[in-house]
């Protein structure tokens, strides 16, 4: 039998979902198309540093104001002065980062000379309350950088499959964010999606897409999003310039810990630190570190000298735990650094 | 009532365990729909196994002759035979038809079990122009071979992106996905080939890829399929068992160098190709492409995509805020690289698995010939041309000299024109010696000899600024009274090309694509020199044909109209010549005088 056309072709997207169901006439479900347009003139794609597998150089983000505020997740991604983003119009600007959030994996950038961007208001979205295991949602992401400019974002739709505790990790470590989040039977665990948006049927926003996580407990990578209220204090925050970073507590005083991690020789101002060479059973052998591996982030510091590398870890207490991702090859690996107490017979060297 | 739709899924889902009464009626009736649809539309789905039980994939039926739509690398490895399941239960001996390597598309036919045929269930065709992300889409197939009943596997999801470019998977520039649609529906291994249905089970689409990384080769809730509107500019090179390639411009076009500026402008151009001989060059704006806006690499990607090498597109190009709109004859990509702005001998084409063909049924329809898929169903269409257009006239008695008598219009002015043409014998009694003379005012003015040695090509070419025009009347003359026995070199189908005839009564259309109309191609090449002729695809009447001199420069254009009949013989009477970016005149035909060979010139294999 054939369908007379379908009337959500011409009509808005709110709208459209009215007529459709409450036309006596039984149909197939109707078009998003609306909606989908609607939520994609608010979220835009990004371009930064990366380009590695691992490390990806594109991600996604969500207008959070008229002039030009941008969540996204904190991800190397942002580390470069040349961060770029594509509007839904095809616009392009320079961003900067105003403040990244490493216990959220949230961050807030900045584009200049917008007004009146189409903007999801995070306060108010934050106010309405939490979606319930069984809500129907659509995710929103530049996914595998299928888009640029003006080339809308990739739509997917799924089910909030349950409301849970984060049991996530990145290589080896446990993800910084422990609260609860939606888990979703949605594919959106993939390369450039962190930062999307996850709305209702009707583009009502209610979650954002996190960081690409393996669930710590099975092993398989989560689909997952960061309930819009746990964010909204961030932004509300950070575009005021009144943000405070929450602050991990890390041990300090007392004498140095030992890793055991034999850089090359520093020999010039900003030597990238390659590892040498680790002493036998010292943190660096146990934790996998090998020769050649170039040191990219420290607890997701970036490290551009080996001087930047001993400034932060050559101060800290044994007992103290350092996420470093390094370069092996062309691939980012995670390892985890458990400083101990200085062995006998080794005394600290200093340059 | 926004939540109310949005449990359409989950009720679905848990159907099974729920009495029934709180579900709402219209619940109920989509998704009653939705299984009618499925029922229509599950007969037409193919499940493809290799010959030898090795892999396989899926496809859907498109015709009740049983033409059927699969990947290009689904049978790669299969060859050019396979065997196929239809969810009735029966296994068919299937043959491949046509190919389409770049943009990974095959035309396969499925054999009718019953000697007197059968009409195969098939899907209906839709507009997949139309489809918006967010519109809902079923995918049916045989993903992970599960289909040993023949019975396929129905996903069903949202299309998450439409317009979507995706890079070739080899270096060879083959399985380049331009212009798909992008499904959150689970496509996985085995789906290859099948098909992608909107909700009034009309086929959007084949199915053929998936976008991968950490999870392996299976569904990663980001699915490609092959828009039908694409397959359908290709379905007449499929048809006629080509080996069909992809087209490029000649021509880099790139970003503008601000990046704040949208524009695509033109950085490379290749010293030849036809986009150049037709205008555009360095620094041009491109602004329109075959009727669509191109403001980024990927607009400007699919656009090329979506058209066989030969095919002549519109093109709008700004340059000093001037816009100019030209006609760009579209070159092959598997056949030139553009490198150092001079083209390259291919890179020989990676052929289909090399195994002897097993002895089945399907053997019998296949026929391998380099540049074809299959030049069994070339013949098939070459032959099915070439009877329809004798309808028209049978020319094979008018073997004589040919002597036509017009008026040339040219340059404003008009002038008496005779054209003659004939196959002499030479002075030995027994070499054939063709010519073609234009008289002007009763004057002989140009003559041509084509099968004379020696020649170059600019003594082929007269009359002046008309790009052979003698060569191209004797060509004319050879296709109508001797058909294939008339050109050695090819006499081939060329399948569905489109054709740009100029109104009568003013120099340009107000756009080319008004201009356009569809038409089958016949290829031909004799004495070295190939020529391509358009028949209406109705009553197969010849509308127009192209020669060409040297093959890397323009052809002459001939268009025909006005057809009358003359002694039975449908004849034009008004024949335009166009050659390079100018009209050279038109002949306004008062007498045809078509005399009968004095004697056999040639045996006649047939009849």
């Amino acid at each position: 039998m054939k369908l007379p056309r379908r009337l959500a072709l011409v009509i808005t997207a709110a709208s459209a979902l009215f007529v459709l169901l409450s036309a006596a006439r039984p149909q197939a479900p109707p078009s998003l198309a609306g909606v989908v347009d609607q939520v994609n003139r608010k979220m835009v794609k990004l371009f930064g540093s990366g380009g590695f597998r691992g490390l990806n150089s594109y991600g996604t983000g969500v207008v959070v104001s008229p002039d030009g505020y941008v969540l996204t997740v904190a991800s190397p991604l942002l580390d470069t002065p040349d961060l770029r983003v594509h509007l839904w119009d095809g616009r392009r600007f320079q961003a900067k980062v105003v403040v990244t959030e490493p216990e959220l994996d949230a961050a807030l950038v900045k584009i200049d000379k917008v007004e009146d961007l189409p903007y999801f208001d995070i306060a108010q979205a934050a106010k309405a309350p939490l979606a319930q295991a069984g809500d129907w949602v659509l995710a929103f992401s530049n996914q595998f950088q299928i888009a640029t400019r003006e080339e809308p974002l990739s739509v997917q739709h799924g089910v909030i499959a349950n409301y849970s505790k984060l049991h996530g990790r990145r290589g080896i470590f446990d993800a910084p964010y422990v609260g609860d989040v939606y888990v979703l039977d949605a594919m959106t665990n993939n390369p450039g999606a962190g930062g999307g948006a996850v709305t209702t049927r009707k583009g009502e926003l209610i979650g954002f897409i996190g960081k690409e996580l393996r669930n710590s407990l099975s092993d398989t990578w989560i689909n997952y999003a960061l309930p819009v209220q746990v964010v909204a204090d961030f932004v509300d925050k950070a575009k005021r310039g009144e943000y405070k970073l929450l602050v991990r507590e890390k041990p300090t005083g007392g004498p140095a810990g030992f890793h055991g991690i034999v850089l090359v020789p520093n020999v010039v101002e900003r030597t990238p630190p390659f590892v040498e060479d680790t002493f036998p059973g010292s943190p660096a052998a146990k934790s996998g570190l090998r020769p050649d591996d170039l040191i990219v982030y420290v607890d997701g510091e970036k490290v551009v000298s080996i001087k930047e590398f001993r400034d932060i870890v050559d101060k800290a207490r044994p007992g103290t735990v350092f996420r470093l991702e390094v370069r092996r090859g062309d691939k980012l690996t995670t390892v985890d650094l458990k400083l101990e107490p200085l062995p006998p017979g080794l005394s600290p060297k200093k340059e | 009532l926004g939540l109310l739709g949005g449990s359409v899924l989950l009720c679905a889902g848990s159907f099974g365990t729920a009495s029934g009464q709180d579900i709402d009626k219209r619940v109920l009736e989509a998704q009653a729909e939705r299984v009618a649809v499925i029922e229509k539309i599950k007969p037409t789905v193919v499940a493809i196994f290799a010959n030898g039980g090795q892999g396989g994939g899926s496809g859907v039926l498109i015709s009740k002759e049983g033409y059927a739509l699969t990947n290009f690398h689904v049978v790669q490895g299969s060859g050019p035979v396979m065997q196929c399941g239809l969810p009735d239960g029966v296994l068919y001996d299937a043959v491949l038809v046509g190919l389409d390597r770049v943009g990974d598309v095959a035309l396969i036919k499925l054999l009718p079990r019953k000697e007197d045929g059968q009409d195969f269930p098939h899907a209906s065709l839709g507009d997949s122009d139309r489809v918006k992300a967010g519109d809902w889409s079923l995918a049916l197939g045989n993903p992970f071979l599960l289909a040993t009943d023949f019975t396929p596997t129905v996903t069903y999801g949202l299309v998450s992106g439409v317009h979507r470019y995706q890079y070739p998977e080899s270096s060879k520039g083959l399985l380049e996905y331009t212009d798909c649609i992008q499904v959150d529906t689970s496509i996985n291994p085995g789906n290859s080939g099948g098909p992608l249905f909107n909700m009034d089970g009309q086929l959007i689409g084949i199915n053929g890829r998936i976008s991968l990384e950490k999870r392996g080769r299976v569904n990663s809730g980001v699915g490609y399929a092959i828009s039908i509107n694409q397959i359908k500019n290709f379905m007449g090179q499929l048809r006629a068992g080509l080996d069909t390639d992809h087209a490029t411009l000649g021509a880099f076009i790139e970003n503008k160098a601000d990046e704040t500026q949208t524009g695509m402008v033109v950085t490379r151009i290749l010293e030849d190709c036809d986009a150049r001989r037709r205008g555009l060059d360095l620094n041009d704006e491109l602004v329109s492409f075959a009727g669509r806006p191109v403001h980024n690499r990927n607009h400007y990607q699919n656009v090329l995509g979506l058209f066989p090498k030969g095919w002549r597109v519109p093109l709008v190009y700004r340059r000093d805020n001037d816009k100019h709109e030209i006609l760009v004859r579209l070159m092959g990509l598997q056949r030139q690289e553009i490198e150092d702005g001079k083209p390259k001998p291919p890179p020989p084409p990676p052929t289909l698995k090399k195994t002897p063909i097993p002895d089945s049924p399907a053997s019998k329809f296949y026929e391998a010939k380099s540049g074809f898929a299959n030049f069994y169903f070339n013949k098939q269409e070459r032959d099915h041309l070439w009877s329809g257009f004798r309808k028209h006239g049978d020319f094979s008695t008018a073997a004589g000299t040919w002597t036509i008598e017009t008026e040339l219009d040219r340059n404003q002015k008009k002038t008496p024109a005779r054209i003659v043409i004939a196959d002499e014998k030479g002075s030995d009694g027994k070499t054939v010696k063709g010519m073609a003379q234009l008289f002007l005012e009763g004057q002989l003015q140009y003559k041509v000899e084509p099968l004379k040695a020696g020649q170059e090509a600019r003594d082929l070419k007269d009359p002046p600024s008309s790009g052979g025009l003698l060569m191209a009347l004797y060509q004319y003359r050879r296709l109508l009274t001797m058909g294939d026995q008339g050109f050695e070199g090819q006499f081939s189908h060329g399948g569905l090309e489109p054709f740009y005839p100029m109104p009568a009564d003013s120099p340009k259309p107000k756009s080319l694509a008004d201009a356009r109309l569809d038409t089958e191609v016949l290829h031909t090449e004799h004495a070295a020199v190939p020529a391509k002729w358009y028949f209406s695809p109705k009553d197969q009447a010849l509308l127009g044909f192209e020669v060409w001199i040297d093959r890397e420069e323009d052809p002459c254009e001939v268009y025909l109209f006005d057809y009358k009949s003359v002694n039975g013989q449908d004849l034009p009477h008004r024949i335009e010549v166009r050659y390079s970016n100018g009209l050279f005149g038109t002949f306004i035909v008062k007498n045809y005088q078509l005399a009968p060979a004095k004697e056999p010139m040639f045996g006649r294999s047939k009849e």
